[in-house]
């Protein structure tokens, strides 16, 4: 080989060599560079029926460290407001849409026929709302589902159809958390769904420690490709059937056997301490508040069980919430990471008063549950707060879930992560559930769409971004004038500046409005509707705009959302049986006339 | 004997006339009685015609044979149950089945029908 020719190679080589590195350095560059300004991850962890002060950092006696542990590190919203119940809220709370225009007026389970012809009362995530799930996705993020969705099951309305990557999810209104098992006999299964497709629980489910690991597994999966993850969480902790592990059950013993009026009471005198609730904040005695003083031993024993299972049910979501947030931390990325955590509507207070009663026990045991005081909470065992101690977990706010007063609407929010420059602070500005997609946009840096998205007509989200209250920007983001409407089963609300005009339907109700200024009176206690008419007259007129701009349909007459629930659960259990009745007897039906003409003729 | 006769064979044909329309109508149920999962499209559309379509044919055709007292009703339900006891029976013997207990029942309602052409079954 000529001597120039080895010199050639020998460069050729050495080029060779050194390309690779070149590259290689180039990519670190550019890897390094894009951690340096990497869009912020999100964990938006949201619990199921929590009640106002049920956690430490809301006045509640429930040990709550982790999420006490991010509400120092983060802002506080002592004023936000969700939808009363579950699907709406949940609509709303991925849109940023009004829950009547995303086709969720109400939970399908409690619908009325009446109601249910109209297109947008199908209680199920509309395709002219696009969610932030898709959003994100379509900007890069991994997207990720663990928990209930209850938005829809039909064809292109399970989660994995609406923007999420990989998705575990509950389709239903609840289930067990011990096994899949469903709660009410309205589902003949409890309905997972793992990537779209029906899944079967493993055998060792307890809800928060699975809906947590696959949270972890989900990010865990996509980590090394560097891009950024949205991770929605809806717990199922701690909607009914009230359970948890006896480990924590065994920590509550004796912690409630004064009752709901000292809990209650407590509660309202700690959120006062924390400066949730201005020094001065009155209650009402709900009207479905039983006095603990005339309950038989056994009752007051059963009922100082009952509760202590709901707090062990806060604890346990607690620790299994410390433990993402661990791994968050053990992985590099918590720094990065902005947490949500809120609830999906107020305090649940659907348990019977007496759940041992024969009426009381029938649902549950249809269903092979028991309610024995022994096994309450535990796998097989039937369990609810009452309306009474409801009451307490909603201290000191009036009513409870389904209801639009404070205390079904007024829930638990805690904002953390990277640029929350008010750590350990309370915000007592007024934000609403649509708020969270438009803030979650922002963080992302992602430009909420108008009315069009992907070619299609969409509507435009409503919510405010809370981000500059979250930097520290400004105070609020709602002004004086800024109204914000609300209905959920005739029940109604309409926030404006520091007033809500409220309307309850029903035994709770007496059917009129009433004006209250909730930032001075959150317990509602002193209606205002006489004392400042002017103002009253204008909200009203509010009302009726937002009414109509929404497309908020009236419900029938003498409706009742128990009532409507109970029929459809009627309806669902006999309406097949009742079908192959009617069709053998119209096969039938000819037979019959052909044996009775012959017997006549002969 | 023939009220006896025509009551029993009327009832069992209003049974299978309810297996016919519960395969119509909810079919997820009575598949899983039959040691059936539900398929999907063409599969689907195969147990649900299938089996309803067998099911109604032996219950009408018996009631056929009730009312009109057309002895051939009767064997044609007859012979429809007799294949099935036979069909089950290969199943076992070739493709490894299981010996289903239905055996017993096809054969057994198989003979009554016989029996009920020959009391209820009219001469031309």
């Amino acid at each position: 080989m000529p001597f120039r020719h080895l010199f050639f190679l020998l460069v050729l080589t050495a080029l060779s060599n050194a390309l690779p590195t070149a590259a290689e350095s180039a990519d670190s560059v550019s890897a390094s560079s894009f951690a340096a300004s990497k869009r912020p991850n999100i964990v938006l962890v949201l619990a199921d029926d929590l009640g106002f002060s049920d956690l430490g950092s809301y006045g509640g006696e429930i040990n709550t460290p982790n999420l006490d542990a991010i509400a120092e590190e983060g802002l506080r919203f002592s004023n936000y407001h969700t939808a009363a119940n579950c699907a709406p809220a949940r609509a709303m709370l991925l849109t940023g849409v009004d829950a009547h225009l995303a086709g969720v007026p109400n939970i399908p389970e409690m619908l009325p026929p009446e109601l249910q012809q109209y297109e947008h009362y199908q209680g199920v995530l509309g395709d002219n709302v696009v969610t932030v799930a898709t959003l994100l996705e379509d900007a890069g993020y991994h997207t990720y589902l663990a928990g209930k969705w209850h938005l829809g099951a039909g064809p292109g309305k399970l989660p994995s159809q609406r923007g999420f990557e990989r998705t575990v999810a509950l389709a239903d209104s609840g289930a067990d958390n011990w096994e899949q098992r469903p709660y009410i006999p309205l589902y003949d299964k409890a309905n997972w769904y793992a990537d779209g497709e029906p899944y079967q629980l493993p055998d060792d489910f307890y809800s928060s420690r699975f809906l947590v690991d696959k949270t972890i597994e989900f990010i865990d999966g996509n980590l090394a490709d560097g891009e950024p993850f949205f991770a929605y969480l809806p717990l199922q902790a701690v909607h009914i059937p009230v359970q948890a592990p006896q480990t924590y059950i065994d920590r509550y013993r004796g912690v409630y056997q004064e009752g709901w009026d000292v809990l209650r009471e407590a509660r309202r005198s700690r959120s006062i301490e924390l400066g949730l609730v201005p020094p001065d904040t009155d209650m009402v005695r709900m009207s479905t508040t039983d006095d603990w003083s005339v309950l038989s031993d056994e009752q007051r024993r059963y009922e100082s069980k009952r509760m202590p299972v709901y707090g062990a049910m806060v604890e346990a979501m607690d620790h299994h919430l410390g433990r993402l947030f661990d791994h968050l931390k053990s992985v590099g990325e918590y720094d990065n990471t902005l947490i949500i955590f809120t609830s999906d509507n107020g305090a649940e207070a659907s348990g019977s008063a007496d759940p041992l009663s024969f009426a009381a026990r029938q649902g549950p045991t249809s269903l092979g549950y028991n309610l024995d005081y022994e096994s309450l909470g535990l796998k097989g065992s039937y369990n609810t707060i009452s309306p009474s101690f409801a009451s307490a977990a909603a201290s000191p706010l009036s009513l409870f879930k389904f209801y639009a007063g404070e205390g079904g609407m007024r829930v638990p929010l805690i904002i953390t992560g990277p640029s929350v420059s008010k750590a350990g602070e309370i915000s007592h500005a007024f934000s609403f559930v649509t708020d969270i997609t438009p803030t979650l946009l922002s963080f992302a840096g992602v430009t909420a769409p108008d009315d069009r998205y992907r070619g299609r007509a969409v509507e435009a989200m409503i919510g405010k971004d809370l981000t500059p209250l979250i930097t520290g920007e400004v105070d609020r983001v709602y002004n004086e004038t800024d109204s914000i409407g609300y209905e959920l089963a005739g029940h109604a609300a309409l926030f404006q500046g520091d007033y809500k005009l409220l309307f309850t339907r029903g035994a709770l109700g007496d059917g009129h409005w009433h004006l209250y200024d909730i930032v001075r009176d959150p317990g509602e206690t002193l209606d205002l509707a006489q004392e400042q008419p002017a103002r009253m007259q204008a909200m009203l007129s509010a009302y009726q705009r937002y009414a109509r701009e929404n497309k908020v349909l009236e419900v029938p007459e003498g409706y009742s959302h128990t009532k409507q629930l109970l029929i459809n659960v009627v309806y669902h259990q006999f309406k097949t049986p009742a079908l192959i009745a009617m069709l053998t007897a119209l096969i039938l039906l000819p037979f019959w006339v052909a044996y009775r003409m012959k017997k006549r003729s002969t | 004997m023939k009220r006896v006769f025509s009551f029993v064979v009327s009832l069992l044909a209003v049974l299978f006339i309810v297996m016919g329309v519960r395969w119509l109508i909810a079919p997820d149920g009575i598949a899983l009685e039959f040691g059936l999962i539900l398929g999907d499209g063409l599969g689907l559309s195969s147990q649900i015609g299938d089996m309803s379509g067998y099911f109604l044919f032996l219950g009408i055709s018996m009631l056929l044979g009730v009312v009109t007292g057309h002895r051939p009703w009767f064997y044609a339900a007859a012979i429809l149950l007799s294949l099935t006891a036979v069909g089950r029976t290969i199943a076992w013997l070739i493709h490894d089945a299981a010996l289903a207990s239905q055996i017993r029942s096809e054969i057994v309602i198989a003979v009554l029908l016989l029996i009920a052409s020959r009391i209820l079954g009219e001469d031309d």
